[in-house]
């Protein structure tokens, strides 16, 4: 039986806070296993997308379906359990004032109820993978930009979530760690997550099983 | 159970970062409760005193001078059947005159020793719970109709003033019980909200990784439960400490049980999970 699409959006209305119309008729669906890249200018409606996504919007009409339930009007205690399959980088996720580098990127493991055991390996294991460790016990407010975004990508991927929604990875990052995180998200691409790319840069790299979309006129093409 | 856990750890590090806050919070419920159980103690105490006096009221009602002797049993046996009236005990010309005696001393009786103008008497007193001024009244009114009875005497005026004494304490303690109450949720549920209002950011965040809102807002509320219980315990610490210092000798401070002050800190704990809902309204909406 063949797997049901990660993100499946159709016929998708949107009013904008300015009451334009943002997307007209939007289809989107993202396969198991493949990612998007969405490219877009400043106000195409790249962040009401991650909203609608995260349910924190909903659309004027149309039909939102994640991992192969219908998600548009949630409440309460679905709505959360959706959101603890999708990592999120950028934009509307940032990290959590009141917390150490450490809790910050554990936290979804808390949501998920984990083990103390299993939830210190994997944070081990984020912490070396992203080069925190010595940040571990920091707070968010003594970190610099390039440190919160890779705080963001631990946090995104310590509960191996199965949507990544990234806006803008390169926002602020110098070249070696855009290089970095490039590497990362093709690496984790290859083992077949899912992930949703929002990028302002017309010339956005290419990651393998990726498909490329641009905004235009309030529809995806 | 790891949520369980965490939750914990939010209200110890909530107490641990903001210990001012904490510590204000609790001194202010303290003194509040403070108020609080000296009325309740006042209450008591005065409860206990009122008590005490009445259980000594008696009421005098006198025979008629032209009332046969031979009929006094039968005037007890009606007076006794009143209901109310536990007590009965006849006082004859003889029993009063020795009385009398025994109060003014013998020298002052000198030449009475064949003439005696003492009333006959019976002295009434009363089951517990008939023991108000009504209850009293409508004995007296019962009483003063039965054939062979000429006046009644008893401490009306004082007992009216014992009563209305009474409910005045009572009054001003559920006054300011009831404001203690109120104020004391109040002041919690600001302080819960002006701390709440600092992290409302790292609440959305936590919202959007799917943490709900009862798993953000139960270290709160059990903070109010456990600000709410100290203060309680603390006061009762205090009160019962400054019991061991003073004492009175014209009456015993009546304190309440160890259940019942048990009883109260875990009250004092829901007002402080009601104040924690209160002060996490917008939260929780």
């Amino acid at each position: 039986m063949s797997q049901p699409p990660i993100v499946e959006m159709n016929n998708v209305f949107l009013k904008s806070d300015r009451n334009t119309q943002l997307f007209k008729n939007l289809n989107f669906r993202l396969n198991a296993g493949r990612s998007a890249v969405i490219t877009g200018p400043a106000g195409s409606g790249k962040s009401s997308l991650v909203e609608l996504l995260i349910g924190s919007r909903r659309p004027e009409s149309g039909v939102i379906e994640l991992f192969g339930e219908k998600f548009g009007g949630l409440g309460g205690m679905r709505l959360n359990g959706f959101r603890r399959k999708i990592g999120g980088v950028g934009g509307l996720f940032e990290l959590i004032p009141n917390y150490t580098v450490a809790e910050n990127i554990a936290f979804p493991l808390i949501l998920t109820g984990a083990r103390r055991k299993s939830r210190k390996e994997s944070l081990l294991k984020m912490l070396s993978e992203f080069s925190l460790i010595k940040q571990a016990g920091v707070y968010p407010r003594r970190l610099t930009r390039v440190e919160r975004t890779l705080v963001q990508f631990a946090r995104a991927t310590i509960a191996n979530q199965p949507l990544m929604i990234i806006d803008e990875p390169s926002a602020g990052l110098d070249s070696g760690t855009y290089v970095r995180i490039h590497e990362f998200l093709v690496k984790a691409s290859y083992s077949g997550r899912s992930m949703i790319i929002l990028t302002s840069e017309q010339n956005a790299e290419i990651l393998p099983n990726s498909d490329n979309y641009q905004i235009k006129s309030g529809e995806l093409v | 159970m790891t949520k369980l856990i965490f939750m914990f750890k939010e209200l110890l590090r909530n107490l641990y970062r903001n210990p001012g806050t904490a510590f204000v919070s609790i001194l202010s419920l303290t003194l509040l409760f403070l108020l609080f159980e000296l009325f309740w103690i006042a209450a008591e105490t005065s409860d206990r005193f009122y008590s005490d006096l009445l259980s000594n009221f008696q009421m005098h009602v006198y025979v008629s001078e032209t009332f046969p002797d031979k009929e006094i049993d039968s005037l007890t046996e009606k007076i006794i059947s009143v209901a109310g009236v536990s007590e009965v005990s006849y006082v004859s010309r003889e029993s009063a005159r020795i009385e009398l005696a025994g109060i003014v001393g013998t020298d002052l009786l000198v030449g009475y020793d064949d003439i005696n103008p003492l009333p006959r008497s019976f002295v009434i007193a009363f089951d517990k719970m008939y023991l108000h001024s009504s209850s009293i009244a409508d004995i007296e009114s019962t009483i003063i109709k039965l054939k062979g009875i000429s006046k009644i005497d008893y401490s009306r005026q004082w007992l009216e003033k014992a009563e209305t004494t009474r409910k005045i304490i009572l009054n001003i303690g559920m006054i300011l019980g009831g404001l203690t109450l109120f104020t004391t949720v109040v002041s919690s549920a600001n302080n819960i909200r002006l701390m709440t209002r600092t992290r409302a950011h790292g609440f959305w965040q936590m919202r959007l990784l799917g943490a709900g809102r009862i798993f953000i807002a139960l270290p709160f509320i059990m903070e109010g439960f456990l600000i709410g219980f100290l203060s309680a315990a603390l006061s009762w610490l205090v009160i019962t400490y400054g019991q061991s210092k003073i004492s009175f000798t014209q009456f015993e401070l009546v304190l309440p049980t160890l259940k019942e002050m048990g009883l109260f800190c875990l009250a004092a704990g829901g007002l402080g999970i009601m104040s924690g809902l209160l002060g996490l309204r917008k939260l929780l909406k």
